[in-house]
């Protein structure tokens, strides 16, 4: 398959269609589980997703090493390029990577301005014409009203989507009847996208439980393939 | 008095460029009593560190050639190898690392892993070298080893554990807490001779405890005696010791010591630790190459009576002619010897045997199985295996790297092209990565090497040491064409009026080969080109690649398959197929799509946050790919791949961009496809250049 022919192919065309589009520029995109879930397999699917088309990624990460993330990039595209048996595999990956950096922040000690500083460091003065920011492992649920006030007006300003992951705290999180974590209903407000994902059987489903202005739990008929932990429609 | 071999040490001092590994060395110089006062790297008195052996080197502050240097430190024989830090000498590392039994590897208390400490520390794990961590300088302002014992586990692997905690850091810096024993060691006096052993002071006793448990806890991996002694409350220090050096010569453990060389803090206490954790050359495997058997392995034994088998590591220009730093591997090297070169194929006889301390010498009669001496007036080259005769041994190949970039040099008079010349002979023998050639077209000198400051560094030796003044051309990039697509040749080569004449007649194709640079396979059925032609052919093809119709750069990458062909009784030939083959493969070459590669580099950046966008810039600017970058509060590090080409001249640039105050370190990664645009003016500037020289 060549990668046009796998873009138009991809579950994340369905992922998309269930959010009307897509988180868009300027807009705050949230994927919420309990920890060990998928959280950052499904935001690097989404990433990969954007590198196959072309678009510019900025991955945020935080105290974890840069191989590992890296790791976790090649794992994604090698089970992306043997599923769809992707033709000049090698090529469309050297290709693609160019258009992402890895910037890694020591967890502690770094606080919300640095981080947007060096992000404009590296779209402005790098030239780095990035059209979506990763954020993993940056709690959401933790940060201040201000500093989710000065994320958005970031993607704003330099007309970016931004995807955070949120870890949910303990065995057995709570959701509210809306389908919201409560950890997150004091910032309902600021996120444009949540999805949650959730064990079920052998399945991690994805649901969408925001889409922009509507806050009704939709199933994405889309699941985490348990053994690549790709993003896969529901058979 | 003989020497015990289980009391050698032969170990290197690695580290990042500036974090104080020459002034350690002279520390352990002075209290090994070696040397009789301190002189600083860049000190008042002008004198210089005493390893600084060239001139070069003390007037930069920075160690390029690795001197071998022999101390006594309680009643054990250590040999240190000084290394340098910049990445530009990295086969003198490695050449170093090669010889090495253990190593220390120094990081700054403030600086922490730097990007030169995760390549030397990659070359020792490439080498097995066991190693023990020095955080020094922890008197400077914002030092903090146990941030630095965090990054080694974060961002080297290591199994880090403090044997050591400091009393005060920064100006307060006075000593440290041993955890082995659990006292406080002071060093007093003008020059720190004066250790002092106390109780721990109060205000440490709790921080001790604790980290004296982690410590047993992380040691006891590695001794079941240790692990019960600690359940039965009973712990010893010779129990601690054993579990520490067995962690240690297995390479799952790497102790961490510390204090400040500078003002003379923790070096005795580090040379304990040398002698206690690092290995003892018959605690080594070492393996060679045994050339009468195809090569096949041979463990060498450390035993003083087996025929000799020595490694020429490193050569030397001393005043009193060549000097050879040679590692016993077996048996015995005595004075008067008769030993085989078994690249040479030559033999000569051991004439002055001596024993290395920086710039003094000291005449030896033997040279034991596992030590480091040199020898004189040896006509060899760096990295021959001397043998006993009878013996045909290699030590395993050392790894050299292909030269990235090249320079023309042309002596400024007659005199100064002797000089050059003898300068060049030197230089290629003593670093395999230094290579020189006539270029036929141009006839001028070409020097190749692994980057900018490497050549620069030679170019001034031959003018200070030889007295050779030469003109330098513009740093050229070794590129390199290859093809991306497969392509059909049928080619005849006729030559059939008058005299004797030549037909051959060949056919196939060529195609990108993913590894490797060539690939030859023949497919000719039914004799259409008899057997004895085919390695005519084949020669024929190697020798069209050497210079590709591009821009007259290598071709790499190329699989020729031959499947048809045609010969004549008579007029066919070798050398009738070989012309055959240059003309089939120029004719399918311009179908087969080529393209021009360059190196790129991988390049670490490590600098303030606050000149980040500048640094970004920087990258950007020089067509770079940025891979990621890492903030650690008010130092970041930027990874980035850059062709080698938009590389010149960088550290200019740096300097200025950052006020100085960052640093970049790059080496070697991969050749890549050059942009469309650049290609075509690399082309049009070739295609002008033939024109003018014909």
């Amino acid at each position: 398959m060549v990668k046009t022919e796998l873009n138009k192919r991809s579950p994340l065309r369905v992922f998309e269609k269930s959010i009307n589009g897509g988180v868009g520029k300027g807009n705050i995109g949230v994927i919420a589980s309990k920890k060990g879930v998928g959280k950052t397999a499904c935001l690097v699917h989404i990433a990969t997703d954007k590198l196959f088309r072309d678009r510019h990624v900025i991955h945020v990460s935080f105290a974890q090493k840069v191989d590992h993330i890296i790791t976790w990039y090649e794992d994604i595209f090698k089970e992306i390029a043997k599923k769809r048996e992707l033709e000049n595999a090698v090529e469309v990956h050297d290709e693609i990577i160019k258009n992402r950096v890895i910037m890694n922040f020591s967890k502690d000690g770094t606080n919300t301005d640095q981080v947007l500083a060096s992000l404009r460091a590296m779209i402005v003065d790098g030239k780095f014409a990035a059209d979506s920011v990763i954020f993993d492992g940056y709690d959401i649920s933790e940060a201040g009203a201000e500093d989710v006030a000065k994320l958005k007006d970031f993607a704003k300003e330099l007309n970016l989507e931004i995807w955070f992951s949120a870890s949910l705290k303990g065995e057995d999180p709570v959701f509210l009847d809306n389908g919201v974590p409560e950890e997150l209903s004091g910032r309902i407000d600021d996120i444009d996208v949540l999805v949650t994902l959730k064990f079920e059987g052998a399945y991690v489903r994805l649901q969408v439980v925001k889409d922009h202005g509507n806050l009704e739990t939709k199933d994405m008929n889309l699941r985490l393939e348990p053994k690549t932990m790709l993003i896969a429609r529901e058979q | 008095m003989k020497t015990d071999i289980t009391n050698m040490r032969n170990i290197g001092i690695s580290a990042h460029i500036d974090s104080g590994k020459t002034t350690l060395t002279e520390r352990i110089l002075y209290y090994c009593k070696r040397i009789h006062a301190i002189h600083e790297v860049r000190g008042k008195d002008g004198v210089g560190a005493t390893m600084d052996s060239m001139e070069l080197e003390k007037e930069r502050g920075i160690t390029i050639a690795s001197a071998a240097t022999n101390v006594t430190w309680k009643d054990h024989d250590i040999n240190i190898i000084d290394t340098p830090g910049h990445v530009d000498f990295t086969i003198e590392v490695e050449r170093a690392l090669r010889v090495l039994d253990g190593a220390v590897l120094v990081l700054c208390s403030v600086a922490g892993v730097q990007s030169q400490s995760i390549t030397v520390d990659r070359q020792m794990k490439r080498y097995n070298v066991p190693r023990i961590a020095f955080v020094n300088k922890c008197d400077r302002t914002g030092a903090n080893p146990y941030k630095v014992k965090d990054q080694l586990v974060e961002k080297l692997g290591h199994n880090a554990v403090m044997i050591q905690i400091p009393i005060g850091l920064e100006d307060k810096h006075e000593g440290i807490v041993d955890l082995v024993t659990m006292k406080a060691v002071y060093f007093r006096g003008p020059d720190g001779d004066d250790i002092v052993i106390e109780e721990i002071p109060d205000h440490l006793k709790a921080e001790a405890e604790e980290k004296r448990e982690e410590m047993l806890d992380a040691v006891s991996m590695f001794s079941d005696e240790l692990m019960e002694a600690m359940m039965e409350e009973n712990v010893t220090e010779e129990l601690i010791h054993d579990a520490i050096r067995r962690g240690t010569l297995s390479q799952e453990l790497t102790p961490v010591c510390l204090g400040s060389a500078y003002k003379n803090k923790g070096v005795q206490s580090l040379l304990d630790a040398v002698v206690a954790y690092l290995p003892n050359p018959t605690e080594v495997e070492n393996i060679a190459l045994d050339l009468d058997n195809n090569e096949a392995e041979v463990k060498l034994e450390s035993v003083e009576d087996k025929p000799t088998v020595a490694l020429a590591f490193k050569l030397e220009d001393g005043q009193y002619g060549q000097l050879t730093y040679i590692r016993v591997y077996q048996g015995t090297l005595k004075k008067g010897d008769e030993l085989f070169n078994t690249r040479s194929k030559k033999k000569f006889k051991v004439g002055r045997l001596i024993k290395m301390h920086s710039d003094h010498m000291e005449d030896i009669n033997e040279a034991l199985t596992g030590d480091i001496a040199a020898l004189f007036g040896i006509d060899c080259a760096s990295g021959d295996t001397f043998n006993s005769p009878g013996l045909n041994y290699s030590m395993t190949s050392m790894f050299v790297p292909a030269p990235v970039i090249s320079l023309a040099i042309s002596p400024k008079d007659k005199k100064a092209a002797d000089n050059m010349g003898k300068a060049l002979n030197r230089f290629t023998k003593e670093d395999p990565t230094f290579r020189t050639f006539v270029d036929p077209e141009s006839n001028q000198t070409i020097v190749q090497g692994m980057g900018e400051l490497h050549l620069e560094v030679y170019i001034e030796r031959m003018k200070r040491e030889y007295n050779a003044e030469v003109e330098v051309g513009q740093p050229q990039v070794a590129y390199r064409e290859a093809i991306s697509k497969r392509a059909d040749f049928n080619y005849t080569h006729k030559k059939q009026s008058g005299g004797s004449g030549q037909y051959g007649r060949v056919a196939g194709f060529i195609e990108p080969l993913k590894e490797g640079e060539y690939e030859f396979v023949n497919e000719v059925k039914g004799g259409a080109i008899p057997t004895e032609y085919i390695p005519a052919c084949d020669k024929g093809f190697q020798s069209a690649l050497a210079k590709g119709s591009l821009i007259g750069f290598p071709i790499v990458g190329v699989k020729v398959t031959i499947n048809d062909g045609q010969s004549h009784s008579v007029d066919s030939s070798d050398m009738a197929f070989q012309i055959a083959a240059v003309g089939a493969f120029k004719e399918a070459y311009p179908k087969a799509k080529p393209v021009i590669l360059e190196p790129i580099m991988k390049v670490s950046v490590e600098g303030p946050t606050e000149f980040q966008g500048n640094i970004f810039g920087s990258i950007n600017q020089r067509r770079g790919i940025i891979v990621s970058s890492s903030d650690e509060g008010a130092f970041s590090t930027v990874e980035a791949e850059v062709p080698l080409s938009e590389m010149f001249g960088y550290s200019t640039t740096l300097r200025s961009l950052t006020q100085g105050k960052a640093e970049f370190t790059m080496e070697f990664l991969k050749y890549g496809k050059v942009p469309q645009s650049i290609s075509e003016e690399l082309i049009k500037e070739f295609q002008e250049k033939n024109k003018k020289d014909s």
